[in-house]
């Protein structure tokens, strides 16, 4: 049985459905994260960065939804800085869209946190980089964020939204992996998600000053997470290491990291269309612009989009060309490998400095492959 | 009627890799796609040489599992149809 909705919904010609669009809702951000992968402008009381229209917001939703839309991402920038906040969230609520908020939580009030609690099975992440305000604003910039981003969490709790924390990890926060869980418990959050810091943008500058930690130390940290940690909380914990290196029985019970670059589209502040927020850095990956292209002529004929899908996973080259769950993991994450290979099938780098290192899982590497000499 | 041999064989040209958590890999280099098995299904794939007939395999299964399910059998066969139809094990010409 289908509803009234779904019925109305055709396959685009490309034969892909927009399933998500990521709004990178403002070019400025009241955080100074020392690891972004998207560097957007510091923005404060002297200075305001552009966003997005909000008569834009709205058209570009429109034709989403003609393309078989059903959510949208709020991120940024920083999503709740955007002026017209309320009226965005007001509007994906009488779209009857799920949300996700990507956020973070300075600006997440009682009254933003009810408003997204509103919306369809919303789902909130706040960054939170450590389970000491010593450690989150060192990585963030800003003295006094950290208390900030627990009253935005308290506040989402209160209207019974239990958001996921994420940490990015790097060499100074790593040894509060553990505590930040027990704040978790402490705070009734949903999950908590460990980002790995990518060398994209301030993140590249942050693997060459030697700031992030080693491959051999980080996939040990995963394994540690996945093995010991998990087993001692009710929390939900999800480590961001490419599938090659999660456990089957993790990847097949609750299936996570998949990219859906199929069903996804990218808009930054400024109006244009791009992969993902990578537009803001890469040129090459921006498609276009809301204010003149119809989203369903660059959904159904832009040539990246094409290349992807016809692509991935079989054309992906390196260690992932030969990873075995390279049909899941899809490359983990073709933005990043673009950023850095200038090649849409270019390794992910994680899984590339692992094969280098010799500690790529040998049971997930295809038999006859190159990489299995290297184990 | 059903395809899979009275006694199922695992195709050998499959690649079987096990891994920490009980769970295995399974490599088709032919069709070039990765499956992957659950500790029961590990169990059963192992007994997949051509002398273990479905009967054998369910009492194999009773002996290891406390808690066998009744449709067990019907389990089974459905896995095994999955994987012939996947060339993964032996059909009957």
């Amino acid at each position: 049985m289908t509803t009234k909705n779904q019925q109305e919904i055709q396959i685009p010609e490309c034969g892909y459905t927009l399933n998500t669009i990521y709004f990178y809702l403002t070019e400025g951000c009241n955080l100074k994260c020392r690891h972004c992968w998207i560097a957007p402008k510091f923005q404060s009381e002297d200075a305001e960065w552009p966003s997005l229209d909000f008569e834009l917001f709205k058209d570009i939703v429109r034709q989403g939804k003609a393309l078989g839309m059903r959510s949208v991402k709020l991120t940024g920038g920083e999503p709740l800085i955007h002026p017209d906040i309320d009226k965005i969230l007001d509007y994906i609520c009488e779209q009857d869209l799920q949300v996700t908020v990507e956020t973070n939580g300075l600006k997440c009030t009682p009254e933003i946190a009810e408003k997204i609690a509103k919306g369809k099975n919303p789902f909130v992440s706040i960054s939170l980089d450590g389970s000491e305000a010593a450690e989150h604003e060192w990585v963030r910039g800003v003295e006094g964020c950290f208390e900030a981003a627990l009253e935005g969490v308290r506040n989402l709790v209160k209207v019974g939204i239990r958001p996921q924390l994420i940490m990015s990890v790097m060499k100074r926060n790593a040894h509060q992996l553990e505590s930040i869980v027990r704040l978790a418990e402490k705070e009734n959050v949903e999950s908590v998600k460990y980002n790995l810091v990518t060398p994209t943008a301030r993140g590249e500058q942050m693997h060459e000053q030697g700031e992030t930690l080693s491959i051999e130390e980080l996939v040990k940290l995963g394994e540690w997470v996945e093995n010991t940690l998990q087993p001692s909380t009710k929390i939900r914990l999800q480590y961001s290491h490419p599938n090659a290196f999660k456990p089957l029985s993790k990847m097949f019970s609750r299936p996570q990291g998949k990219c859906g670059i199929f069903g996804i589209i990218g808009v930054l502040g400024s109006g244009k269309y791009a992969l993902c927020g990578i537009g803001e850095t890469v040129q090459k990956l921006v498609f276009g612009h809301a204010g003149t292209d119809k989203l369903a002529d660059i959904w159904n004929n832009n040539k990246i989009l094409h290349d992807i899908r016809e692509g991935l996973p079989k054309k992906l080259n390196g260690i992932c060309g030969d990873c075995l769950l390279k049909e899941e993991c899809l490359g983990s994450c073709i933005a990043m490998n673009y950023y850095t290979h200038h090649d849409l099938f270019a390794p992910y780098w994680y899984c590339a400095e692992a094969a280098k290192a010799g500690i790529f899982p040998k049971t997930r590497i295809r038999p006859g492959s190159q990489y299995e000499k290297v184990i | 009627m059903s395809a899979v041999s009275r006694f199922p064989v695992a195709n050998p040209m499959v690649i079987f890799r096990e891994e920490l958590d009980e769970w295995a890999v399974l490599f088709d280099p032919d069709a070039n796609e990765t499956f992957a098995l659950d500790p029961t299904s590990v169990f059963i794939w192992k007994l997949l040489d051509g002398k273990h007939c479905k009967e054998d395999i369910l009492t194999k299964l009773n002996e290891a599992c406390n808690d066998t399910p009744e449709d067990a059998p019907q389990h089974l066969d459905e896995f095994l149809e999955e994987l012939a139809g996947k060339s993964l094990i032996g059909v009957e010409k």
